[in-house]
């Protein structure tokens, strides 16, 4: 619980959706990016520069901005990629959510792995529609990109807000908060999953796992 | 910025793509996160383990608590399978000589079988092989608990150390309260939690009682199946820690439960959408929980008898008289709590009304079971009194065949004779010990008021307080019947459960998903006859019973001074209080010249109320309230209703002025009557109360004692004022409603049940839904007197489960439906109901 989740939904073609998932999933890792940091040995860092690109979309009347790390970009491309691909093989209507989670890990005692825990989460449900004609396409390749107009907006807001963000890591903790695996930026601990349909949560695994843990904790 | 392109040039080809020349740029120092506490995962738990290291007074004790446990579970085991097979019970007994050598003594180990004998037996006996399975794999489980326990608290004990700043030798006097004012506090400083820059008391509550909250709720609501009606027994309850259990399996944890974590309902539950395919989804996993459990009842039925049996038999043995003694049945604790309501207040407030419960219970002594006993006592004794004479004179006699035995047996009728035999000195006032009781338990059936000396009211008041003996008994039968009321009760059920959920869980900011009655919202939840009237907006579906959620926001609000209400809730309680100060004040002037008289009878009477340190101070209200009632009910029965506890908190000037002497806090408060309004009082208090929060040492831990006291009689105050205005209010409309139900007879089948019941009595017909709680049979009898009309009764308990169907729709029509302005338009609810 101890973790806010915002929920944005969009209804896209299915040729839009990795486009529409990148301008999104890109936006929010814009604002949770920094510089890499650079430690000195009296405890204080500094911080690197980060770049900023503008991508413009091949089937939606959109063009968003991204840090210029290609890195990260490979990352979140065959994330969604993958996410499209799922998406297309399900054979469902066609709905499906790709989720954001930005965590920070907690080193615990012996016995317990280290636990990561969510302060963020972003959910992206996304429903995919299918077009008759050139027509309705030219009109939803505009409507869509008002739409995301507005997500960003929206995203933008929620980020604005004075709320709860992991405190500035000495040297030593860096990895707990923040991803370094990246040369060129170092974004919050994040983790992208996404499901399929409508079935969410109750799968086999993590019932055993609560039932189990809700046993011992009696 | 020349200067920075020159120096870009000397650096090599490197990734850091900062600045150079760091040490003149920007230069940022890392806060690091210096305690582990900050945003703590699971709140839930965390908050659970907090409160249960507090409750369980630190780490030391638990951790050893829990060894002991463990390890008396193995002998438990181990004795009972060397009883069984490992001792040879003849020589024991005599009936085989020991063949010795050297002495001719019979000695100890003489008995028992050698080892190999022993274990042969052991393993050639299927059932204890069986017995021993069970249990291995039992101890196993609570070892490896045992273990996952140990790490967790450990964690709290270093956050308690490390952030409460709480040693773990001054644990155990620490109230609750003030471990909780630092936790509010320390949130300022980590962020415990991430949603909010602060956490109210109130956060902290609905977190660890979030389910519990939920519980108390729908027994309120009488959606749970605990009440049955017996051929033989007649009215039963049957709540125990096994169907506990397996409600919160069902509902909470289980796999395929409601919620999907500790904080959140599953989100189809939500959505009123397909509440139909979810039932029955609900309905298929009670089946299949109902069948494990029978399938797994041999296996429970031993482990029940086994516990129940090594935990009982040495009690029993030792004083026969205890199974007599009366507990708190589990039914009773959940009638009783109020929403956010922590154990062990619940407990505390239980067990200061024990005393005259069971006072209470014992004024109904049956006549003839008492010269039954007298003389069996007799003879009993005049036996007993020859063979101990007899002994005493020549201990020989000890040695005849079954003089021993008889003498136990003696003893043991004779104690149990006993306790069937009233005391010679006792008074036979139900009245006033009711009223007592109500003081401490805060909540009443509305019918046992002025039939306090009824056999009726015992009964049902025994279902809140049973005989041990009754408890362990439906203990021991709990595997058995358990499964049957899954399948064949809740089953039925599964649609409303499903509705209540959905109705009744909001969503909370920095919480989660919790009850929302344990919002203790007067306006959404609250009763118009709880003095919320023209407050509440809530249809007679999302009505709290019995004031629920009037009586629960007065307690919260006087246990945690320092929680901001919101301000409708604000608003009640003050005016509440305002009322109750008023009355009081009232009461004095009328009273000055009784008032002398009426001390010295409370002297007398206060023993009945061992109330520690305040009892000298306050010679209890609650007595004084209801000796005030025995002695004027006669001259004008209404009118002295609401002064009555109103004088009790009159009564309670003394406390504080003296408190104003002793304390070291002269300005901690000021003595209630010289203030003209409420509210001052209100404050001061509040500020009195807490004031051991900033205080340390022993002066702080003994005011935070005498002030939590003082919360208590304050909230016993409130609790008989709100119960008696409530009375006054359904007096009133009594006249009021006659003709309506004659109406409402000609409704809909299962309304005219209803209102069978509450034909002649007030409430039941003002507010219908009351009678699915409970206690339906009373207020008939309370008009038809002897002629209690059982019919009625049972059509009304089978007819329970009917109405909640509607209750979704009732809801609907209960959004329409204007805010009650008074209680005169109370008279549209019962056809409201009528259209369902």
């Amino acid at each position: 619980m101890n973790c806010r989740s915002e929920v944005l939904e969009v209804s896209v073609e299915s040729r839009q959706v990795d486009e529409a998932m990148l301008a999104l999933l890109h936006t929010i890792l814009l604002h949770r990016s920094t510089g890499k940091f650079h430690y000195k040995k009296e405890g204080t860092y500094s911080i690197g520069t980060v770049g900023t690109q503008d991508v413009d979309c091949d089937f939606i009347d959109f063009s968003f901005v991204r840090v210029s790390s290609e890195e990260l970009d490979r990352v979140i491309s065959k994330a969604v990629a993958e996410f499209k691909d799922a998406l297309g093989n399900s054979g469902s209507d066609g709905m499906g959510q790709i989720s954001l989670e930005f965590y920070q890990k907690k080193k615990s005692r012996w016995p317990f792995s280290d636990e990561c825990i969510p302060w963020e989460v972003w959910s992206i449900k996304v429903n995919v529609v299918s077009l008759a004609n050139e027509q309705e396409r030219q009109i939803c390749r505009e409507k869509v990109g008002e739409k995301l107009g507005e997500k960003v907006i929206n995203i933008v807001e929620v980020i604005n807000r004075h709320e709860y963000l992991p405190k500035m890591p000495t040297q030593s903790e860096v990895d707990n908060v923040f991803d370094t695996s990246l040369k060129d930026v170092q974004p919050y601990l994040y983790k992208i999953s996404f499901q399929i349909t409508d079935v969410l949560g109750s799968s086999v695994s993590t019932t055993m796992r609560r039932l189990i843990k809700d046993t011992l904790a009696l | 910025m020349a200067h920075f392109e020159t120096e870009y040039q000397r650096l090599e080809a490197s990734y850091s793509d900062s600045p150079p020349g760091e040490e003149n740029l920007l230069v940022h120092v890392p806060e690091g996160s210096k305690s582990p506490w900050h945003h703590i995962e699971n709140l839930d738990l965390f908050f659970q383990r907090v409160y249960n290291l507090h409750q369980k007074n630190g780490f030391t004790c638990m951790l050893l608590g829990e060894i002991f446990e463990l390890v008396q579970l193995v002998f438990v085991v181990a004795f009972t399978v060397f009883l069984a097979n490992c001792v040879d019970y003849d020589i024991l007994f005599a009936n085989k000589s020991v063949i010795h050598t050297d002495s001719s003594k019979v000695t100890l180990p003489d008995a028992f079988l050698p080892p190999d004998v022993c274990s042969a037996r052991i393993r050639h006996n299927v059932p204890v092989i069986f017995i021993l399975i069970i249990s291995g794999v039992f101890w196993l489980h609570r070892l490896v608990k045992f273990i996952y326990n140990i790490c967790c608290y450990f964690e709290i004990r270093s956050f308690y150390i490390n952030a409460l700043k709480v040693s773990m030798a001054d644990l155990p006097y620490f109230t609750w309260q003030e471990v909780q004012a630092r936790i509010v506090e320390i949130q300022k400083e980590h962020q415990i939690c991430i949603h909010k820059k602060e956490l109210t008391e109130l956060d902290i509550y609905h977190r660890i009682l979030r389910f519990k909250n939920y519980m108390v709720a729908m027994v309120n609501k009488s959606l749970l199946p605990v009440r049955f009606r017996l051929p033989v027994l007649g009215d039963t309850v049957f709540y125990t820690r096994g169907l506990k259990y397996n409600f919160e399996l069902i509902f909470f944890w289980g796999p395929g439960s409601l919620f999907e974590n500790e904080w959140s309902l599953k989100p189809e539950y939500k959505r009123g959408g397909n509440r139909l395919e979810l039932a029955d989804r609900l309905s298929s996993r009670i089946l299949w929980i109902g069948i494990a459990n029978l399938l797994l009842c041999p296996v429970i039925l031993i482990w029940q008898i086994l516990y129940a049996f090594f935990s009982y038999t040495e009690v029993i043995k030792r004083e026969p008289g205890s199974l007599g003694a009366r507990c708190w049945s589990l039914y009773g604790r959940f009638y009783l709590r109020h929403f956010n309501e922590l154990d062990h207040e619940l407990m505390s407030r239980l067990s200061k009304g024990y005393k005259a419960s069971s006072k209470y219970m014992n004024c109904f002594m049956s006549p003839l079971l008492t010269v039954v006993a007298k003389n069996v006592a007799f003879f009993a004794g005049s036996i007993l009194a020859v063979l101990i004479a007899l002994t005493i004179y020549d201990e020989d006699v000890l040695a005849v065949e079954h003089v021993l035995t008889s003498i136990t047996l003696l003893g043991v009728c004779v104690t149990v004779c006993r306790s069937f035999i009233p005391d010679q000195h006792m008074v036979f006032c139900p009245e006033q010990l009711l009223k007592v009781i109500l003081a401490h338990i805060h909540y009443m059936p509305d019918h046992w008021q002025g039939n306090a000396h009824r056999y009726e009211t015992r009964d049902e008041f025994a279902q809140l307080f049973q005989y041990k003996a009754v408890f362990i008994l439906e203990e021991l039968l709990s595997p058995v019947v358990t499964p049957f009321i899954l399948i064949f009760c809740l089953r039925r059920k599964s649609l409303e459960i499903i509705d209540f959920f959905r109705n009744f869980t909001v969503d909370v900011v920095g919480v989660g998903d919790t009850c929302s009655f344990a919002q203790m919202d007067v306006r959404q939840h609250g009763h118009p006859a709880w003095m919320s009237a023209g407050k509440t907006e809530a249809s007679i579906y999302q009505q709290a019973e019995d004031g629920k959620t009037e009586l629960s926001l007065m307690h919260f609000a006087i246990t945690n001074p320092h929680w901001q209400p919101p301000r409708e809730s604000t608003h009640f309680i003050s005016l509440l209080k305002e009322k109750v100060h008023r009355e009081a004040t009232g009461a004095q002037q009328g009273v000055t010249g009784e008032n002398q008289a009426l001390t010295s009878t409370n002297s007398l009477h206060c023993d009945s109320e061992p109330r520690s340190l305040v009892a000298n101070l306050l010679l209890g209200p609650p007595s004084l309230a209801s000796l005030h009632l025995a002695r004027e009910t006669s001259i004008h029965p209404v009118s002295i209703g609401v002064s009555e506890p109103a004088l009790g908190l009159r009564s309670l000037s003394p406390v504080s002025t003296s408190l104003h002497l002793r304390s070291s806090y002269p300005s901690a408060r000021l003595p209630p009557h010289e203030h003209s309004s409420a509210r001052v009082m209100t404050g001061s208090s509040t500020d009195a109360r807490t004031i051991s929060s900033g205080s340390s040492a022993w002066e702080g831990q003994l005011t935070s004692m005498i002030l939590s006291e003082y919360a208590s009689t304050e909230m016993s105050i409130h609790a008989l004022y709100m119960h008696e205005m409530h009375k006054q209010q359904s007096r009133g409309e009594l006249s009021r409603h006659t003709w309506h139900r004659q109406e409402s007879d000609e409704s809909s089948e299962s309304v005219n049940e209803d209102f069978e019941a509450g034909r002649s009595f007030p409430r039941s017909s003002t507010f219908p839904s009351t009678a699915t709680t409970h206690h339906e049979r009373a207020p008939s009898q309370r008009h038809h007197h002897r002629a209690s009309d059982p019919a009625a009764g049972s059509s009304q308990v089978q007819r329970s489960p009917r109405v909640p169907m509607g209750w979704s729709e009732d809801r609907q029509m209960g959004r329409h439906h204007e805010p009650v302005p008074e209680e005169g338009s109370e008279d549209e609810l019962p056809p409201n109901i009528q259209k369902v």
